[in-house]
């Protein structure tokens, strides 16, 4: 179990989260660069002092810093500072760039930590695993970059760390490469059962490796669930930003949504996701939207629609380039998440069977 | 050097074949033709000045028979300036070692506060000129100064003895040393050090392990430079350590008394002497390059 509430000053802005993740399950920490995602992984590896803290790995007690005794009457006298140095903690950080000792072989630098199984045998299975047999007297010069990662992981598996840190470890690898490796670290992360951290700041490694998404945002932390959960329902509009949702149309709650919402003054917008949308009207799975035709893109192996609606910009991929001749086109989005001019989501609209959708397109 | 290890540059073809802007197939041919000449003129540029910096021992090859060197080595006490020389450069290296080494270290990592200061302090120390040093160093260290009566204390003197032909060398090569030492340990990426922490050592540990091997070859060559610098020490030699004769005063004084012929021995002395540390410095350093390479 790794808890971690974490009060770091950065010269922009103080980063302040806090996280807990049980053994073997795997944490994203999704946002945009400069959030604040690697400082926090940097601040549970010991490598920045945070101005308070409180930081635990599997019981032990690896950084405390200004905070007050939790229980009891309010202490005379605060605890003493713990930090332990980042030699001692038993915490794996494998960054973009591996790391590797030039100076050491494959095999020395996967035996490094003097904590390191000493087993030939269970050097040779783990090399066996991560695809490294044939490579272990080589040096890390003649590694590609996916061998490089390999090592620079099995070195922290041999090493037997408590945690598992990885900030945006595969960018910069090609998409196959970086799935495979994605799906050897994910493996590996249940089979020891240890906690892992993954920061990311593209969503689809965050989703194909996390059984847990934290978006961070300035510093802070704004949602916090399971990765679908955090994209199909985002807790804020800024959220729903950060996960993709690119059109952010006004639009009017109807009936039971009106008396749900906290603020019937309207002003409202749903927020559209470009692959949540549906050709067509069907007034029963989401909003439906009357847009003008504005360009488009062909994206992989379908298209991407640029739509007006109601002075809004929306994007929809489809599968085909529309047949717009008077260059309307009709799209349903699917349960679109909706929010306050506030920023905060609206309560969740429930459609009735076979009803109309409780929230339209201002007129 | 790198003309002579890579064959195909030399005449430009190579390179302009790959060039995504390269001009019509007639401006191809004008501009691979500039691309030679200006080629083959640094070619010619380079042989000239290599040949220009080792013209002094050719020279001296040329100008001294075997019986010449033979002659001068053989009176009594020839070689006790070579005894001098390397014991005096010995003790130089192992000084700059233990306490030069420490001090590149903080300047490459900027752990020292107001490095620039530190780093302007190291500076200085090299643009002094040698002959002012030691004139500075009479008034700093001489019989009758604090620092000189506090080195009497211990029954030493810093004018004229071996001590003094130790801080003279020492002096002139330390900058030279941390200079070298500096961007060798400036090369090293600082999380590597932070990722053998991170994988269990102690700092001290991770220097050992880390550091230490990958400054190692750019460490050798700052050694090898200011072992150069103290086998010939002269300028702050000639003015506070006199005696005892090291190799380069031997020099000087045969020229005095007995002319230039007879000085040249010593000059072959001088080199047969101080080149073999540089030589395996640098042979030791590329064949850890390439080690590293695989």
């Amino acid at each position: 179990m790794l808890d971690a509430d974490v009060e770091v000053d950065r010269r922009d802005f103080a980063v302040r989260v806090a996280v807990s993740v049980a053994p073997g399950e795997r944490l994203a920490l999704f946002g945009p660069s400069g959030a604040g995602k690697t400082t926090l992984l940097e601040a549970v590896a010991g490598l920045v002092t945070p101005r308070r803290a409180r930081i635990v790995l599997g019981g032990r007690v690896l950084t405390s810093i200004g905070l007050p005794a939790e229980i009891g009457p309010p202490a005379a006298t605060t605890p003493p500072a713990v930090t332990v140095p980042p030699w001692q903690r038993r915490v794996g950080l494998l960054r973009q760039d591996p790391g590797l000792f030039p100076h050491l072989s494959v095999q020395a630098n996967l035996r490094y930590s003097r904590t390191a199984s000493r087993d030939p045998a269970e050097l040779r299975r783990l090399a066996g695993t991560l695809g490294l047999g044939g490579l272990l007297t080589a040096m890390p010069a003649r590694l590609s970059g996916g061998q490089a990662h390999r090592v620079a992981l099995g070195r922290l598996l041999l090493a037997r760390c408590d945690a598992l840190l990885l900030d945006e470890p595969f960018t910069g690898l090609d998409a196959g490469l970086r799935r495979s490796l994605t799906e050897l670290v994910v493996g590996l992360v249940t089979e020891r059962g240890i906690p892992a951290v993954l920061v990311a700041h593209e969503l689809p490694d965050a989703q194909a490796f996390a059984t847990r998404l934290a978006i961070i945002d300035q510093g802070g932390l704004l949602q916090d669930g399971p990765p679908d959960q955090v994209v199909l329902r985002p807790a804020s509009r800024r959220v729903a930003e950060l996960v993709g949702y690119r059109g952010f149309v006004p639009v009017q709650p109807q009936g039971a949504a009106v008396a749900a919402s906290a603020d019937p003054a309207g002003g409202a917008v749903a927020a559209i996701h470009p692959e949540r949308i549906a050709p067509g009207a069907h007034p029963d799975r989401g909003i439906v939207l009357t847009g003008t035709l504005t360009g488009g893109r062909p994206v992989g192996a379908g298209w991407e629609a640029d739509l007006l609606v109601s002075a809004a910009e929306v994007t929809c991929r489809l599968d085909s380039r529309p047949a717009a001749p008077d260059g309307q086109l009709v799209v349903t989005a699917l349960d679109p998440p909706c929010f306050w001019p506030d920023g905060s989501a609206l309560a969740g609209p429930e459609p009735g069977p076979g009803a109309a959708w409780p929230v339209q397109v201002s007129a | 050097m790198s003309w002579a290890a890579s064959p195909a540059p030399v005449s430009g073809g190579a390179g302009a074949g790959q060039d995504p802007r390269r001009p019509g197939p007639r401006g191809a041919g004008l501009a691979r033709r500039a691309r030679s000449a200006s080629s083959l003129a640094s070619v010619i540029g380079a042989a000239v000045i290599w040949l220009a910096l080792l013209g002094p021992v050719i020279t001296l090859l040329t100008h001294l028979s075997w019986h010449q060197l033979v002659t001068a080595l053989k009176i009594p006490g020839a070689l006790d300036p070579v005894v001098t020389s390397l014991a005096s450069g010995g003790v130089t290296l192992a000084v700059l070692l233990l306490l030069a080494t420490p001090l590149a270290r903080m300047l490459a990592r900027g752990t020292l506060p107001f490095p620039r200061v530190w780093e302007a302090g190291v500076l200085l120390s090299l643009l002094l000129p040698p002959l002012v040093i030691g004139l500075l160093l009479v008034f700093m260290v001489g019989p009758y100064t604090a620092i000189g009566q506090l080195i009497g204390h211990i029954h030493l003197t810093a004018t004229n003895t071996f001590l003094a032909l130790v801080i003279a060398e020492v002096y002139e090569s330390a900058p030279y040393y941390v200079v070298g030492a500096q961007a060798a340990f400036a090369a090293i990426d600082p999380r590597l050090e932070q990722q053998a922490e991170l994988l269990g050592d102690r700092p001290r540990r991770a220097f050992r392990r880390v550091t230490l091997p990958l400054a190692a070859p750019g460490l050798a060559m700052a050694l090898a430079v200011a072992w150069a610098r103290a086998m010939g020490a002269f300028g702050a030699v000639v003015i506070i350590a006199y005696h005892p004769y090291g190799i380069p005063m031997q020099i000087f004084t045969t020229l005095q008394e007995t002319g230039l012929p007879t000085a040249l021995p010593y000059a072959l002395v001088l080199l047969v002497v101080a080149l073999p540390l540089p030589l395996a410095a640098y042979i030791w350093s590329a064949r850890a390059g390439r080690r590293r390479r695989g």
